[in-house]
């Protein structure tokens, strides 16, 4: 491996002490003292943080915006408390000693007076940390309306499991948390929920209680597929009644109507005065303005407009970015492949979709990829005699149709899903009617197409990564990098990760993203057995 | 009238029937040709075989239905077809089995030519180690091959087929036959377990030739025929009258809709001579 040529090209533009990395978080963004060069101190009027300055955040005026709009709608600071990772000499119970209570310059500075800062956590308290993660994120270009809609509802279920399998994640604010991804961190970072809409006061001003926040999972699917079943959707979301009338009057179906109706039950965040003085029905900025901030795992994108040759697309939210191009390259290609396994044997990986949300949760947790277990629909083929059009196909000969065959008898929902490990849904479960496994199912789909040898020479090595991720052989980033920092010299066992150590790891995370480090102690766990 | 002597099985559509693709070819046509059986023995009217059609001296398992054909533009798609050569088989048959399968494979899709045509000679395997003198093949199997292969040259003149393919054909048996043909194939196809120890000397003759090196999953003995004869007294109902029943070629297809790689159908076809005992 050598670094690529998109490294190369950021490398050029870059200072001498400058480098193109790709880990999820920085970790020591927001410690006291100096985390950028050059440092500007914290406390500015935008953020009002304690930790970061407001120069971290991009000059175009749209995101000072954000970051203030954000925060005066919520009526305080965001407030993200991740659970500290309890190491040897971890004082406990951790108070995080970071934080500042006497500060009086804004309103907000009472936060943390009030208790905003919890025992045993890590408190952040600005939308930086949520938008200074980065993610994998890719985006699927699809047939038309009903197969975006398809891959929307069936990529769903794999949301948490890819989230637990590309953890990278483990460190924020200088301190080992005990969760491995960035995910509630971000959601945190853009919650702009008010005190009302958390449920923590009477409704008086507010409309709805609003169990999430707008960055977080899906809560509804969208599909007709002749796969779904009314139970899978079994969150009572709230909606934009009103807004949902005029789409179903429009000729909208129910569940698209519902989808959308939810998404519009935030307010917007940031307005430009010319998309109000320049309305046209044509233009559709005012509805991307709520769709591109509402940031579930999920995104259905339709069409920009009507010109563009741009159809229905469907974005795969939520993975975490590889420190390597090779990793990142694996995790986006495994996901193509699955949609062109999906709609090949027409799978179906429906389940609740509440217990979505659930593996979502149990996703963030240290180690889940090897240690957690969570709900996976046992049987994913459609049911015989269904079609690809879902109508059934008994044409019998002589144009009898008695004897058609009987409609597959529906089970209870409960019955369709399991718990699982990582490891079953991707390499399969023991036994003849055990789940076969993702990467089964992949080879299975590339068996039945022309491949070259030497692109199905490099499947194959994508393919490996993945099955040795899940299996234990190699780690995840976040273990990776706990395991660095445990074993760095100047670690101290009290789970903070001083400037030293993440020198080092990031000069390691340089080295792994330009390609080299082989036959080195970087590559040990991470492609090697440790 | 004599009864029929010949018999074709038919799988259908087997791309959304679920597990049986997991499997490897030979138990996938198995279980896909006794699944397809049940299905159509289900639907069947009261008789107990009026599933199985009779047309001229063929028998048809199931019966042709009206088949659903494919549901977007013949362009849209790649169509590959893998025919396999059963042991035992003349040479001089593969001509008229060759037409067979593919008149099979043009009515079940209902179109009226392929992308590519991969032939598999039987009892010839891949071996990575392919220079060693016992891969060197004899001469009357090269004559063989070049009979056969004038089949494709002229199914390919006809428009039948776009492309021409061969099956574990390594370096040495290329040297044979290139020579003997004169529309030059454009695919090889070879089962390697671990696709990234395909020799260098392959791969840069293949490269030279501009032969396109293709992976498959394929087994060697796709349909022995007391698999086939297990298969058949399993359904004692439909097929208790069919003895010595000797299978001679088998027929693989796929549709790959191509820009999108979504594979929409595949199936399979297997010919087989049988013996009718009226008892």
């Amino acid at each position: 491996m050598r670094a690529s040529v998109r490294r190369v090209i950021a490398k050029q533009h870059m200072t001498k002490n400058e480098t193109p990395i790709t880990m999820t978080s920085f970790p020591r963004l927001g410690v006291p003292g100096a985390f950028t060069q050059p440092y500007y101190p914290p406390h500015g009027p935008i953020a009002r943080s304690i930790f970061v300055p407001d120069e971290i955040i991009n000059q175009h005026i749209r995101f000072p915006t954000l970051t203030a709009n954000i925060r005066s709608r919520r009526g305080s600071k965001v407030c993200i408390n991740l659970p500290v990772f309890y190491d040897e000499k971890t004082p406990n119970p951790f108070k995080d000693p970071t934080v500042q209570y006497d500060l009086s310059d804004y309103p907000e500075d009472g936060d943390v007076r009030n208790g905003a800062a919890k025992d045993g956590h890590v408190y952040m308290d600005a939308m930086g940390f949520g938008m200074g993660s980065c993610c994998l994120q890719i985006t699927f270009q699809a047939k038309n309306i009903s197969e975006a809609r398809t891959l929307y509802d069936q990529l769903c279920p794999l949301g948490p499991i890819m989230l637990a399998l590309s953890a990278a994640s483990p460190i924020f604010k200088g301190y080992l948390t005990d969760i491995d991804c960035r995910w509630n961190i971000i959601s945190g970072a853009v919650d702009d929920r008010t005190e009302e809409e958390r449920g923590l006061k009477p409704l008086n001003e507010n409309k709805y209680v609003i169990p999430k926040s707008r960055y977080d999972s899906v809560s509804t699917y969208i599909s007709q597929d002749p796969g779904y079943r009314p139970e899978y959707n079994d969150v009572d979301i709230h909606q934009n009644l009103p807004l949902k009338q005029k789409l179903l009057d429009g000729g909208m179906d129910e569940p698209l109507a519902k989808h959308f109706a939810h998404l519009f039950i935030r307010d917007p965040l940031v307005i430009f005065s010319e998309s109000i003085n320049n309305y046209s029905v044509e233009n559709n900025d005012n509805f991307e303005n709520i769709q591109s901030t509402n940031w579930q795992h999920m995104r259905f994108k339709p069409p920009p407009s009507a010109e563009d040759a741009i159809g229905w697309r469907v974005e795969f939210r939520s993975m975490e970015v590889q420190l390597t191009d090779f990793e990142n390259a694996a995790f986006s290609i495994f996901i193509v492949l699955l949609t062109r396994t999906i709609l090949s044997y027409g799978l179906n990986f429906y389940i609740p979709i509440s217990k979505v949300t659930e593996n979502m949760e149990t996703a963030h947790r240290r180690d889940a990829v090897l240690s957690e277990k969570f709900y996976f629909r046992k049987q994913v083929f459609p049911p015989r005699y269904a079609n690809r059009s879902g109508k059934s196909s008994n044409a019998s000969p002589g144009g009898s149709t008695s004897n058609t065959p009987k409609p597959v008898e529906l089970g209870p929902v409960e019955d369709e899903y399991c718990l699982m490990t990582v490891n079953e849904i991707m390499n399969g479960q023991a036994g003849q009617d055990g789940f076969p496994g993702l990467i089964t199912l992949i080879e299975s789909y590339l068996n039945s197409v022309n491949v070259d040898v030497e692109t199905r020479c490099e499947l194959a090595r994508y393919l490996d990564l993945i099955r040795k991720r899940s299996n234990g052989t190699w780690e995840t980033a976040a273990t990776w990098i706990r395991n660095f920092v445990h074993s760095h010299p100047d670690y101290e066992k009290d789970s903070c990760v001083n400037a030293t150590v993440n020198y080092d790891l990031v000069k390691a995370a340089e080295t792994l993203g330009n390609g080299e480090g082989k036959g080195t102690n970087l590559w040990k766990g991470l492609f090697e057995k440790r | 009238m004599s009864p029929p002597s010949l018999v074709v099985f038919r799988t259908g559509n087997i791309i959304i029937t679920g597990r049986t693709s997991l499997e490897k070819s030979n138990q996938e046509l198995l279980n896909s040709l006794r699944q397809n059986f049940e299905d159509a023995a289900s639907r069947a009217t009261s008789e107990q075989s009026s599933w199985i059609e009779v047309k001229g001296d063929t028998f048809y398992a199931p019966g042709i239905e009206e088949p659903d054909g494919l549901s977007e533009e013949r362009s849209e798609y790649d169509i590959t077809v893998k025919l396999f050569y059963l042991p035992g088989v003349f040479v001089s048959k593969r001509r008229d089995h060759t037409r067979e399968a593919l008149q099979n494979v043009f009515r079940e899709l209902r179109v009226s030519s392929i992308d590519l045509l991969i032939i598999s000679f039987p009892n010839i395997s891949f071996d990575a180690e392919d220079h060693s003198p016992d891969t060197e093949p004899t001469q009357e199997e090269v004559d063989e091959w070049a009979e056969t292969y004038q089949t494709l040259e002229t199914l390919q003149l006809e428009g039948q087929i776009k492309r021409i393919g061969l099956s574990e054909f390594g370096v040495a048996r290329l040297l044979k036959l290139l020579p003997r043909t004169s529309i030059k194939p454009s695919v090889d196809q070879i089962n390697v377990r671990d696709c990234c120890v395909v020799p260098k000397p392959l791969i840069q003759f293949a490269r030279e030739q501009r032969i396109e090196l293709l992976t498959h999953n394929d087994c060697t003995n796709i349909l022995p025929s007391s698999a086939l004869q297990g298969l058949l007294q399993e359904n004692h109902l439909a097929f208790g009258g069919f003895k010595n029943v000797d299978p001679q070629w088998v027929v693989k297809y796929t549709a790959v809709i191509q820009d999108r790689g979504v594979v929409e159908n595949k199936g399979y076809f297997a010919m087989a001579k049988v013996d009718i005992d009226r008892t």
